[in-house]
């Protein structure tokens, strides 16, 4: 494995004392892929099995790549990819059994949400392709028989109709780019129920994402990548725990910024302070004491504080802080 | 929540899925109004020639005969025949790879050749009325006789045949398919072939329209093949594209 793991409990101990793991239904061995001198994915391992795993990262990082890779909807430059134990870009039957919502919005556009669905049930041999589409259309809260067709549909609905048409042949394994674009909180939180229920019943499904709060809704496993390398994976409460002990950085507004520094430095809550006019910018490896002190500190000082704002508290900065960690 | 599927989807299914999808696909109103007046100007420009030939008393059925056949070969097999073609056919599997809907296709468990086969029949259909019709009613237009009417139904249906095959490949392997596919048409096909025997044998219309200078005893120039070797090398340029279509597919980067 070449990515760093935040998970405490995933070391040699606990898989010793677990019943022998299943196989994994997706791995990646060393995987890369190219275009020209563009890396967009370099030297990637991981494995998964059933269960809701999450792809974490910002965009442009990568992640559309390596689901198309996963796919085989594009060869790897080096490494190699396996669904079910098998190779997606040249065997016909494994794909089958895969369930692929891509990011991108187009769809055919003379069809129906219907007939958009009733073709992918078709090209995979669903023995009652009409109903079962209706079904799945049910399924994600369609009407089945809005005739429009679905390039007049909102981007929530069309991303519905492709989950529907990812769905018609009872994948085992469920690759969706980015899934929860466009859709409403309240659709959002029935489809993170659908993904859970899918799960329940044994599949595999990698979901995209770069919003944290998607991830933490889905409860799950995840995969952190950021320019093109998986830089952490574990449990999400792992990463969540990251991003509250990593160093921050946070300013702080007083109206005697240079007391409020030199007593922070005495003090030992600051590993650095900068001063700029009234403000300082000030990097602390342990936010919450330092949170609970700066208050006191700037009163017993008699100094005001106007405002304290974290300069860092999104995903982003996590990402480059774990870029470089490594 | 389950549903029944098989391991794979046979030939059969997948040619009659993918041909029922693209024809409603390639079928546009702006398509079929563009290339429908496209079609029916060679239509009119017949009506034209008939008209003054038929008034000049002295012409000769077998001088109107040669004009109407160097107008088909001209006009028909070389400029509509084609063209229709490339609007549809280039656009089968090229549309769909650049408006990044492949991959509906693509991640199935089907073989990749009746894709393209689908594709190709798809082609073909939408292109007939669009490509054969004009050239058969212009032929009638003409007015020299129905052999000149069979030999352009013929010829024009192989020549849809043959283009389209050729046309999907050009789909797959370029982007903007129809302005590399107008460059053969028009330089190659229009200028080039026109040289010699050589760059002749190299184009389709060398051989669509050998076979209607056999079949309406018309003499074309750079058309001396015998019909019954052009219809073999266009059934095998037919082959050979949709083999090196499948192989293009299987190893495409689907967007």
């Amino acid at each position: 494995m070449s990515e760093s793991s935040v998970a405490a409990g995933i070391g040699a101990d606990a898989v010793a004392a677990s019943p022998p793991p299943a196989p994994p239904m997706v791995q990646a061995s060393n995987v890369s892929k190219a275009f020209g001198d563009v890396v967009a994915v370099s030297d990637v391992s991981f494995s998964v099995g059933s269960g809701v795993t999450a792809l974490l990262g910002p965009n442009g990082a990568g992640k559309s790549t390596l689901f198309r890779m996963l796919c085989g909807l594009t060869p790897a430059t080096s490494g190699s990819v396996r669904v079910l134990g098998r190779e997606t870009r040249t065997d016909r039957d494994i794909r089958g059994r895969i369930g692929l919502v891509p990011q991108q919005e187009s769809v055919f556009d003379r069809l129906d949400a219907l007939a958009f669905v009733v073709l992918a049930a078709r090209t995979h041999g669903v023995t009652d392709p009409v109903d079962t589409a209706r079904r799945f259309l049910r399924e994600v809260e369609l009407d089945p028989d809005d005739g429009r067709p679905v390039t007049a549909y909102s981007k929530g609905m069309r991303q519905r109709v492709k989950l529907a048409a990812a769905l018609v042949n009872n994948p085992s394994v469920l690759i969706l780019d980015e899934p929860l674009n466009g859709l409403d909180p309240v659709q959002r939180r029935r489809m993170i129920e659908l993904f859970h229920q899918l799960a329940d019943e044994g599949r595999c499904l990698l979901v995209s994402s770069h919003v944290l709060d998607e991830v933490a809704r889905m409860g799950s496993e995840v995969l952190v990548i950021a320019q093109g390398r998986l830089v952490a994976r574990g449990d999400y409460r792992d990463l969540r725990d990251l991003m509250d002990d990593r160093p921050h950085r946070v300013r702080v507004v007083s109206d005697h910024p240079r007391r409020l520094a030199a007593a922070l430095v005495a003090d030992g809550l600051v590993n650095s302070v900068a001063l700029s006019g009234d403000s300082l910018v000030i990097d602390t490896d342990d936010i919450d004491r330092f949170g609970r002190a700066v208050a006191p500190l700037a009163s017993g000082l008699g100094a005001r504080l106007d405002a304290l704002a974290p300069l860092d508290d999104d995903l982003e900065s996590v990402f480059r802080y774990l870029v470089e960690r490594r | 929540m389950s549903a029944t599927s098989k391991n794979h989807v046979g030939a059969g299914t997948a040619i009659a899925v993918i041909y029922r999808l693209l024809l409603g696909q390639l079928l546009t109103t702006g398509r079929a109004i563009g290339l429908g007046l496209f079609g029916a100007v060679l239509a009119v420009v017949a009506w034209a020639v008939e008209r003054s030939e038929s008034s000049d008393a002295m012409l000769e059925l077998a001088a109107r005969r040669e004009s109407a056949a160097i107008l088909l070969a001209l006009l028909g097999l070389g400029a509509v025949v084609p063209i229709v073609t490339l609007a549809f056919s280039g656009g089968a599997l090229g549309d769909l790879r650049d408006d990044q809907t492949l991959v509906y296709l693509w991640l199935r468990p089907m073989d990749r050749w009746p894709i393209v086969v689908g594709a190709v029949l798809a082609g073909i259909t939408v292109s007939i009325p669009f490509a054969t019709l004009p050239v058969v009613v212009a032929a009638a237009v003409l007015n020299v006789g129905s052999q000149m009417v069979v030999a352009a139904l013929l010829t024009s249906l192989v020549g849809v045949v043959a283009y389209a095959a050729v046309f999907v490949l050009l789909g797959l392997v370029v982007r903007n398919s129809i302005v590399w596919g107008l460059a053969y048409v028009i330089v190659w096909e229009g200028v080039a072939a026109t040289f010699g025997n050589l760059p002749a044998r190299l184009s389709i219309r060398g051989y669509t329209t050998s076979i209607l200078s056999d079949q309406t005893s018309v003499d074309l120039e750079f058309a001396d093949l015998a019909q019954s070797s052009a219809f073999a090398v266009l059934a095998l340029i037919t082959v050979a594209a949709v083999v090196l279509a499948t192989r293009r597919l299987r190893r495409i980067e689907v967007p």
